[in-house]
């Protein structure tokens, strides 16, 4: 399970000295009578990558869609950046990626990526720039013209990372942004996606019912359980980048946790 | 590819110059056999329309009914836009006005041009307001559909984004609604246009509708002819040098 524990181990002790930028503390959630949440507590620090693993119904999308801030919780603390959720302002510096890609058809892939700065005061010519820049990064800048219709599912997938990378965010939240993508597709966006984090430090939590996904791509996995939704281990994942399906060590420790995955 | 294009371009143009050529025949065959007040022959009518171009007050004619199609297409999409918006986002309203909705759609264009006449006597007015009593509902009720298709994914997305209400509204909605009302408003467009030559007839004393009657009246079937063909000829202007090409430029997103 531990193949290089030294290099694994220097990695880890500097990720633990990074400031906390996400706290949930005992968050619950209720549906009316109905229990989504229970006592949710874990939190991650500056630059990691965490994934919420659980089969469907553990709340793991309510619960991102809580730190996001799109929905509520009813008893519980969250701190974003070491506020409390409530009063935290800098929203603009979290960005969300949902499980499609939304892109509107009725615009280009170039005005498709700005959308995701027209919320801030910028100026158009900053605007373009910025998103030729995102397209950039995601291997796309010749399609800047180009409409939704005409790009492949991957395609579309990339456009849609752009998007939340447009706004240059400090914690990427995303809700199995890949799911919809062809298994050789998925796999080149990991590798993009832990690309585009190496360059930028940004913090990202996603949420997946794929323990390989999560294995692959997490420094930290938040094991959550269903009905109702609570946190039932936190593992570490001390393997060496870049991890792929096939190496033994991951594949190993795809297969532990696949045992752990309440069904 | 431009070879074939412009070949099926000019294969499509003698079709449809074969097809009027047929048309023009068969019209000139039975022309033949009737007088001239009942079908008057291709020839007459010809001479009839160029008498009519020279004549000092036909521009001020088609002025008029354009004029008075364009304000009443313009209030009805002014009234007719924010209604439909209304009622998709709140159910309980559409729930409430919809029988409304389904009268109004019932009364006959014609019934609104004798209410028109009583309200307003002979006067830009009535046809105006026949106008938008034939567009507003269709507009309406097209808009209202389009904001029922809006993707609550898409609205999420800009949420997401923290995008203001009016942000959502500009930059989710608009767009959503548009070929909706744009169907709608050609629709409306070609109602109204021909609501208000019925409306022009009986209460206005000058546009197309109302030359049509004066020369019904006068059992000058040329004249009528000619003014039909006249107004044949301004649609077919106004769908292929307008509609046509903004059509093409609003929707150039979509897949062919």
């Amino acid at each position: 399970m531990s193949a290089q524990p030294d290099i694994v181990l220097a990695g880890n002790a500097a990720r633990s000295a990074a400031p906390i930028v996400l706290q949930a503390t005992q968050l619950n959630k209720f549906y009316g009578s109905l229990q989504a949440l229970r006592d949710v507590s874990f939190d991650v620090r500056r630059g990691e990558v965490v994934a919420l693993l659980g089969a469907s119904g553990c709340g793991k999308s309510t619960l991102l869609n809580i730190v996001a801030g799109l929905d509520s919780f009813d008893q519980g603390d969250l701190d974003i950046e070491g506020q409390p959720a409530a009063q935290f302002k800098q929203w603009h510096k979290l960005a969300y990626m949902f499980q499609e890609d939304r892109l509107l058809p009725w615009r280009t892939v170039r005005d498709n990526v700005e959308f995701g700065l027209e919320a801030q005061s910028l100026s158009r010519h900053e605007r373009h720039e910025r998103a030729e820049q995102a397209l950039h990064t995601v291997g796309l800048a010749e399609f800047a013209q180009s409409w939704p219709h005409q790009l492949s599912g991957g395609m579309r997938s990339r456009v849609a990372l752009a998007r939340s990378l447009v706004v240059q965010p400090s914690i990427l939240l995303m809700d199995e942004p890949f799911s919809k993508l062809d298994p050789h597709t998925r796999s080149q966006m990991h590798q993009e996606l832990l690309r585009i984090q190496a360059g930028s430090g940004a913090t990202i939590l996603f949420v997946t019912h794929d323990v390989e996904e999560a294995v692959v791509l997490a420094d930290r996995i938040v094991l959550l359980e269903p009905r109702p939704g609570r946190v039932k281990q936190i593992v570490d994942v001390p393997l060496a980048r870049p991890r792929l399906p096939t190496d033994p060590d991951t594949a190993e420790l795809t297969r532990q946790l696949r045992l752990k995955v309440t069904p | 590819m431009t070879q074939t294009t412009t070949r099926s371009v000019w294969i499509l143009l003698s079709q449809r110059l074969f097809l009027a050529l047929v048309f023009i025949a068969i019209w000139a065959l039975a022309a033949s056999r009737m007088p001239a007040f009942i079908l008057p022959g291709p020839s007459k009518v010809w001479s009839a329309m160029q008498a009519l171009f020279a004549t000092p007050t036909f521009l001020h004619d088609i002025g008029m009914t354009l004029y008075r199609v364009a304000m009443g297409f313009a209030l009805a999409t002014i009234v007719g836009t924010p209604l439909g918006l209304a009622l998709g986002a709140n159910r309980t309203l559409a729930n409430f006005f919809e029988p409304l909705l389904s009268v109004i759609n019932t009364v006959s264009s014609a019934i609104w041009a004798v209410f028109a006449i009583i309200w307003f006597g002979i006067s830009n007015a009535t046809t105006i307001f026949v106008v938008f009593m034939t567009a507003m509902p269709l507009i309406l009720t097209n808009v209202w559909q389009g904001s029922k298709n809006v993707d609550k994914q898409h609205i999420d997305l800009a949420r997401s984004f923290r995008m203001s209400r009016t942000q959502i509204l500009r930059k989710i909605y608009l767009p959503t609604i548009l070929p909706y009302f744009f169907s709608g408003a050609r629709l409306a467009f070609g109602f109204g246009w021909r609501v208000s030559l019925v409306a022009e007839t009986l209460g206005s004393s000058d546009g197309i509708g109302y030359r049509l009657r004066q020369a019904a009246d006068l059992v000058q079937t040329d004249q009528v002819f000619a003014w039909t063909l006249t107004l044949v000829l301004l649609m077919l202007a106004l769908e292929g040098g307008l509609l046509k090409p903004m059509e093409r430029r609003l929707f150039r997103w979509k897949p062919i």
